[in-house]
């Protein structure tokens, strides 16, 4: 913390209205598997410090692996003297929400250091579940991914906040590839990613799963085209995870609502305008950000603004209420404090607002994913992740599946093919008319969120119950 | 530079074992990005340092990254790699390093661009902001310099290097319904030409404005160049892999010696095009070579791995090509829309993802500038489309090809396509 401190002072001494300096230490494990072979593993450990400089109105950043007191001093030497050229062009005064001073420190809570345990356990149980996958008629293909992460950070600023975090993070998934039919279709196990440690990675039956998607991927050769049409979706928890990621997650971003992503990430119809009275779904959904979720791939206790980690509703009783919001928009929402969703992917990064951990909460009254489809005469019920893409203001969306199956009469019927649906994106929350209750309850999430110029990819946890939308316009793939 | 060469070349004399392949990598970007017509907090500067370390044991490789630079700490790299290598079970397609022979075609290259100032840069923003505001528009997008060395070491014996810069200006311009997107991509700004550059953006912008309302449907497109390389690069990424085609998980398996393509179109790899700006090999010291991937419409050659290309007896052409031609011709965009009496021209598009594999089927929507082509002009802007599309159908169904523009590791022509799926709109 001492180098940082002495940015801190270096900058102050130079009349800045306000800096901050962070170093990461990341550490980064990956392991790929094709069939029987690991196909890749590679582990990256990569440290550096940024500095972050308000000049007047203007913001500057640089960043540096040398972290030699020399280095540092310049590094934030040249992050005020891009701070100066920014004030040049500087449309508006920047007003930074006020945060209490933290000296504080969070860590995850793990039981096991995932980098501590031989690399060849994870490989053992990633190629026995290629090899049970292997085993299931008509298999191709057996992939899998593990990713294990440990970044610790280190944050100071000018307002005298000194901030440690140590966060851990793990990721594993596994796919079955079946070609029968004259079709290929894959099928993917992904247990939700969480902020945990290795004995998370333990506590995951893999080898049942296994055996259930080379199943399935096969099955999935077989399976009927669905029809094009309007038709009721029940959609599981995995599945709703990436849809509430680009339908709400994305478009309550208030920096993407204001412009500031307008030449990337795009910008949001969600505007603040229709704060606390816009229906963006019906009455009974309710979007929860949670960034002090235990677990959460957000949840890091102190943001990258030095902002400690809040809860609130982006969606309460279907009316929009709330936005991601960092300290210098704040005030354009009469917020006293930003909410603690800044983060920063590497120390060369500049932390900008990020998704939050989000998630639909379950239903109020007793109903299992059984009973939901118990009540629905004709629809298509949805698991997992596919197809996905929505326009740059986040209405027009269009959602496929890892597979699909047929309701009829309240029951399950075979598996379909070919699903992808297309809807605007506040309709499709205005026709949620079920939640299952909250023994229903599943995480899911994601590492790779796309954001930034240039690019970072940030981890957030979803989750939802199963849950229920009508009149949703159905199309054939092909 | 020089105390991290000397680190590696002492690590190199004696190597833990016969496969050590170190590659060093130096990017300092200085990337500014604006919205609002004013330079926002992603105004940074960064200096990245790091090596990529391989290691091989009897059969199994290992690699570790780090940009702890000194000598323990490559020496560590090195070690964990070792380590990790002798833990894992035996790779039926483990590769050695590659070796001098391999890697004689790489060329050692420094090019010369110019250095470009901080203020020159910012300059150039002021000036766009300037005008921009003048014609009542609004903006965002970013101006970046990233000059990059990379490095590669083995204990083969091969030492390769390449440096290189990359300068970008993206501009996106917006009325209060609207919005059009450029970019200027080159080595340097040496050839910038910010009049004609802001003035063909407030042109466009301008046109865009009060998008009319059209129907989805299935209409002849003029597609920009940015348009044809988001989608040609997403078909390329699916399916031409040569072990995925052979293992009937490309939809090429399908499709080997079967029209892919219009006769006319040639796509292609060539690592010294004049317009791109890749490296000459990856990090293993491979380099990249020329290859025609599609040829008179019809396969050409997949992308071999190098156990792949061993196993099958051919040259290998990377995982992945180190750049992406798509042949064009003299004729500019002006003239394709000439050539349409009533369609559509689509400056780009937007979030594409696969629907089906097998078919080459892509989704996506368009995005900053949809223009309805009549008579051979631009006579205004329509709602944004979702396509979804059969990027197969999309090269047969071309029936104009024109003018190359350079876009970084690709340099891809305008063309225009009969038939082009829209299947929904948007509210904007």
């Amino acid at each position: 913390m001492n180098k940082l401190r002495e940015i801190i002072k270096h900058l102050e001494a130079k009349k800045v209205r306000f800096a901050d300096a962070r170093e990461h230490l990341f550490r980064e494990r990956s392991i790929c598997t094709e069939d029987t072979r690991v196909e890749a593993i590679t582990e990256e450990n990569v440290s550096g410090v940024g500095v972050k400089v308000l000049w007047r109105n203007g913001w500057g950043y640089a960043s540096t692996s040398r972290t030699d007191a020399a280095s540092l001093r310049k590094t934030a030497d040249k992050a005020l003297a891009l701070a100066r050229h920014a004030d040049k062009s500087a449309a508006a005064k920047v007003e930074l929400a006020a945060e209490p001073k933290h000296i504080a420190r969070f860590a995850t809570k793990i039981k096991e250091d995932p980098f501590g345990v031989s690399v060849d356990d994870a490989v053992g149980i990633l190629l026995r579940s290629g090899e049970t996958i292997l085993k299931g008629k008509d298999i191709i293909k057996a992939s899998s991914q593990l990713v294990l992460r440990n970044m610790k950070k280190k944050y100071a600023n000018t307002e005298g906040s000194l901030i440690e975090t140590d966060v851990f993070t793990v990721l594993p998934q596994i796919e079955a590839t079946a070609r029968a039919n004259g079709e290929v279709k894959s099928r993917h196990y992904w247990p939700s990613p969480m902020n945990a440690g290795y004995e998370y990675l333990r506590s995951i039956d893999f080898q049942a799963n296994a055996e259930r998607i080379a199943a399935q991927a096969r099955e999935h050769c077989f399976a009927k085209s669905c029809e094009t049409g309007p038709a009721t979706l029940i959609l599981d928890p995995e599945h709703l995870s990436l849809t509430m990621h680009e339908s709400v997650g994305h478009p309550t971003e208030l920096d993407r609502v204001l412009g500031y992503e307008e030449s990337c990430a795009g910008r949001s119809f969600a505007t603040l305008d229709k704060l606390g009275k816009f229906r963006y779904g019906s009455k009974i959904v309710n979007l929860v950000a949670d960034n002090t979720l235990e677990g959460g791939l957000a949840s890091c206790g102190y943001d990258d603004e030095g902002v400690e980690c809040q809860k609130w509703h982006i969606v309460k009783d279907g009316i929009l209420s709330g936005y991601g919001v960092n300290r210098e928009l704040a005030h354009k929402m009469k917020m006293k404090r930003a909410n603690g969703t800044t983060r920063a992917t590497k120390y060369s990064d500049v932390p900008i607002t990020r998704m939050p951990n989000l998630y639909l909460a379950p239903g109020k009254k007793p109903l299992s994913k059984e009973q939901l489809i118990a009540d629905t005469d004709s629809g298509i019920y949805i698991e997992g992740m596919g197809s996905f893409s929505i326009d740059q203001m986040r209405l027009n969306m269009q959602f496929g599946g890892d597979a699909f199956w047929e309701i009829k009469n309240g029951r399950i019927r075979g598996m379909l093919k070919n699903v992808i649906y297309n809807a605007i994106s506040y309709e499709f929350w205005r026709s949620c008319d079920a939640i299952a209750d909250k023994t229903a309850f599943r995480r899911s999430g994601f590492i790779t969120c796309g954001k930034g110029d240039p690019m970072q990819a940030a981890q957030m946890t979803h989750g939802a119950s199963p849950a229920r939308f009508r009149n949703i316009m159905v199309r054939r793939a092909k | 530079m020089n105390k991290v060469k000397t680190i590696i070349e002492k690590i190199l004399k004696t190597p833990v074992t016969d496969h050590v392949t170190i590659c060093y990598g130096r990017n300092e970007t200085q990337h500014i990005r604006f919205s609002n017509n004013s330079v926002n907090r992603e105004n940074l500067f960064k200096l990245e340092e790091e090596v990529k370390v391989e290691v091989g044991y009897e059969g199994r490789t290992g690699s570790y990254r780090t940009n702890e630079l000194s000598e323990a700490g490559i020496k560590h790299a090195v070690n964990q790699a070792y380590e990790a290598a002798k833990l894992l079970p035996k790779d039926p397609e483990y590769m050695p390093p590659v070796t001098r022979k391999e890697a004689a075609a790489v060329k050692n290259f420094k090019p010369a661009f110019e250095k470009v100032p901080d203020g020159s840069k910012y300059a150039i923003l002021r000036d766009a902001f300037k005008q921009l505001k003048k014609a009542g528009l609004n903006s965002a997008g970013s101006l970046s310099t990233s000059p990059y060395t990379t490095e590669v070491y083995n204990s083969s014996g091969v030492r390769a290097s390449h440096s290189g810069c990359t300068s970008s200006f993206t501009l996106t311009a917006m009325t209060e319904n609207s919005s059009f997107r450029d970019s200027f991509i080159s080595k340097d700004f040496s050839g910038y030409d910010g009049k004609a550059f802001i003035s063909k953006i407030i042109d466009h912008t301008r046109l865009s404005k009060d998008p009319a309302p059209l129907d989805a449907g299935k209409y002849t497109v003029v597609l920009g160049p940015s348009a044809v390389e988001e989608l040609l690069l997403m078909l390329l990424w699916y399916n031409m892999d040569a072990k995925a085609i052979d293992e009937g998980r490309s939809a090429l398996s399908a499709r080997r010696g079967r029209r892919i393509a219009h006769e006319k179109i040639h796509i292609y790899s060539k690592p010294d095009h004049p317009v791109s700006l890749t490296p000459f090999c990856p990090e293993d010291g491979m380099p990249y070579i020329g290859f025609d991937m599609i040829r008179n419409g019809r396969l050409a050659s997949p992308w071999h791995s190098r156990y792949y290309a061993a196993k099958k007896g051919v040259r290998p052409t990377g995982r992945f090509p180190g750049s992406v031609i798509f042949k064009g011709t003299d004729k500019p965009v002006e003239k394709l829309i000439a050539g349409v009496e009533n369609g559509l021209y689509v400056n780009s598009f937007w979030y594409i993802r696969l629907v089906d594999l097998m078919d080459g089927i892509f989704t996506g929507m368009t995005r900053d500038g949809l223009f309805r082509i009549q008579d051979g002009k631009l006579t205004g802007s329509v709602n944004n489309f979702r396509f979804n599309q059969s990027v197969f159908d999309m090269l047969l169904n071309t029936t104009e090809i024109g003018r190359e523009k350079g876009m970084v590791f690709t340099s891809i022509p305008p063309i225009t396509v009969k038939e082009f799926n829209f299947v929904s709109k948007t509210e904007f």
